[in-house]
């Protein structure tokens, strides 16, 4: 083959082209995991994301790593195991965050005006720098599951924490105790969820007082594991590139 | 010498790698679109959104909803029919430069595609969740879902299969057959549409109240799983345009 069959003409043009297609190769993975990752998230997990008083010691840290450490995951089974780039899980967690800020910024509070500090997201960002970190260090997706997945559940709610505990903080109100985000949410009314379905602080673990929030976490994180290893292999499954023939 | 006056000539008159424009146009398309479209919502569902049997609601909302119909049915039809139609029957035997050019335009019909994705699956996905939350529906035709289920979802369906449809008929890398995660990538998130017909016919018959996290809401979820089929298109994509790169570059 001539150099003038050549899709580029010079070392110079291959590099540009090459960092031209980097960018616009990752702006679409970015947004269109976003997509995936956002509607996922908000129809397993959305309703402890979405306000503070459902922001408990017990669903919201069990449910909310289990659902939330699939796409990482998944993106991680892609860009690490074919490019070696160790950023899989934080890439998902920053398009989740920017499309769950942007929603509830213009239109939780935009449209519907509840206020941010009633409807902010769930903060997943340690984890995932921690998943990232153990894939990096160890180059072994097993250990990155059982390390990383429990360190995935265990961090949810010390990560929280700064922003949800002055909102746990308790206060009576009309002779009952309650907290101040169970306060909020008697303020901020939505006639479309009426109290009883807010599914927070059930069941008999609450009466181990203190010790819910941890044995939560503990039981999150070991779900969490189970759960990265086969969202490992979706991830595989869908990054491959097969073709079939058409019919 | 007289060579060298020819080939910069040619490069002179030849069209950019990546067209630039047209992919600032593209991405500008859908973000003034969507601005105009929630500055609508913002107007319209308080004034004019809160009851289905109002006089007005038919004037802003059902009007909307079968306006949007025909136009979402006849751009699809033009665009995928142009792009079918227009196919280049000697794939196979485009100049390795020329076939670099048509990935960059297949890239700026991705774009478009994860700018359809994010306002269709996360936009206005999780704003119906706050509607819903806030307003009593009284109808299944609601304005968030005139945006969401009718607007968003089918110009990303649009955008989708427009994107796979150039692939299929201008690359030499998608010949070998149908590509299985690319058509799980733009079939997935197509079957969200039908899938409304599931979840309406469930807010019709079991609750009126909301909770996003219900069963009900799982079919969305799983098919919110087959955008995850970007990840093969990228893999096949960097195999190709690795190997275009590569040739000759010595």
């Amino acid at each position: 083959m001539s150099a003038s069959q050549s899709a580029v003409r010079s070392r110079a043009e291959a590099v540009k082209v090459s960092r031209t297609f980097d960018w616009l190769i990752l702006f679409t993975l970015f947004f269109v995991v976003l997509g995936g990752y956002h509607i996922h998230y908000m129809l397993t997990g959305g309703d402890w994301d979405f306000w503070t008083d459902w922001k408990d010691r017990r669903l919201w840290v069990t449910v909310a790593p289990i659902v939330s450490i699939t796409f990482p995951a998944a993106v991680q089974a892609c860009l690490w195991w074919r490019y070696r780039l160790p950023f899989g899980a934080v890439v998902c967690i920053l398009g989740l965050l920017l499309g769950e800020w942007i929603n509830r910024y213009l239109n939780f509070w935009g449209w519907t005006y509840f206020p941010v500090n009633f409807c902010f997201p769930s903060n997943l960002m340690p984890g995932a720098i921690v998943l990232d970190a153990v894939l990096l260090l160890t180059g072994s997706m097993t250990v990155t599951a059982v390390i990383g997945g429990m360190a995935w559940g265990l961090l949810f709610y010390p990560g929280n924490w700064p922003i949800i505990a002055p909102l746990h903080v308790p206060v009576e109100y009309n002779g009952m105790m309650m907290t101040l985000a169970d306060l909020q949410g008697y303020h901020y009314v939505r006639t479309g969820t009426p109290e009883y379905i807010r599914m927070v602080e059930k069941g008999t673990l609450r009466t181990f007082g203190k010790d819910v929030a941890p044995v939560s976490a503990f039981f999150s994180a070991f779900v969490s594991i189970l759960i990265y290893f086969l969202w490992h292999f979706f991830g595989q499954w869908f990054a491959s590139t097969k073709f079939v023939e058409a019919a | 010498m007289a060579a060298t006056t020819e080939s910069v000539k040619a490069d002179a008159a030849e069209a950019p790698l990546l067209n630039v424009k047209n992919l600032v146009l593209g991405s500008l398309l859908y973000i003034i679109f969507y601005g105009w479209v929630r500055w609508y919502e913002g107007v319209y569902g308080w004034s004019a959104g809160l009851d289905s049997f109002a006089p007005e609601f038919e004037t802003y909302w059902m009007n909307f909803l079968y306006i949007e119909f025909v136009l979402e049915v006849s751009t699809a039809g033009i665009l995928w029919g142009y792009l079918w139609k227009s196919r280049d029957r000697k794939v196979l035997s485009i100049t390795p430069r020329e076939e670099l050019r048509r990935h960059f335009t297949h890239w700026t019909w991705l774009v478009c595609y994860a700018w359809a994705i994010y306002y269709g699956a996360s936009y206005f996905t999780e704003q119906d969740g706050t509607w819903h939350q806030t307003i009593v529906r009284d109808t299944d035709f609601t304005p968030s879902h005139i945006i969401e289920f009718y607007l968003s979802y089918p110009i990303y369906i649009i955008t989708g299969g427009a994107a796979f449809l150039y692939a299929k008929t201008r690359l030499p890398a998608y010949q070998k057959g149908l590509p299985l995660q690319y058509l799980v990538s733009v079939v997935g998130p197509f079957m969200i549409l039908p899938n409304v017909g599931l979840n309406e016919w469930g807010h019709t018959f079991w609750f009126m109240e909301e909770l996003f996290v219900a069963p009900l809401h799982y079919g969305f979820v799983f098919f919110g799983w087959a955008a995850l089929g970007v990840l093969g298109v990228v893999n096949i994509e960097v195999a190709s345009i690795s190997k275009l790169l590569k040739k000759d570059l010595a």
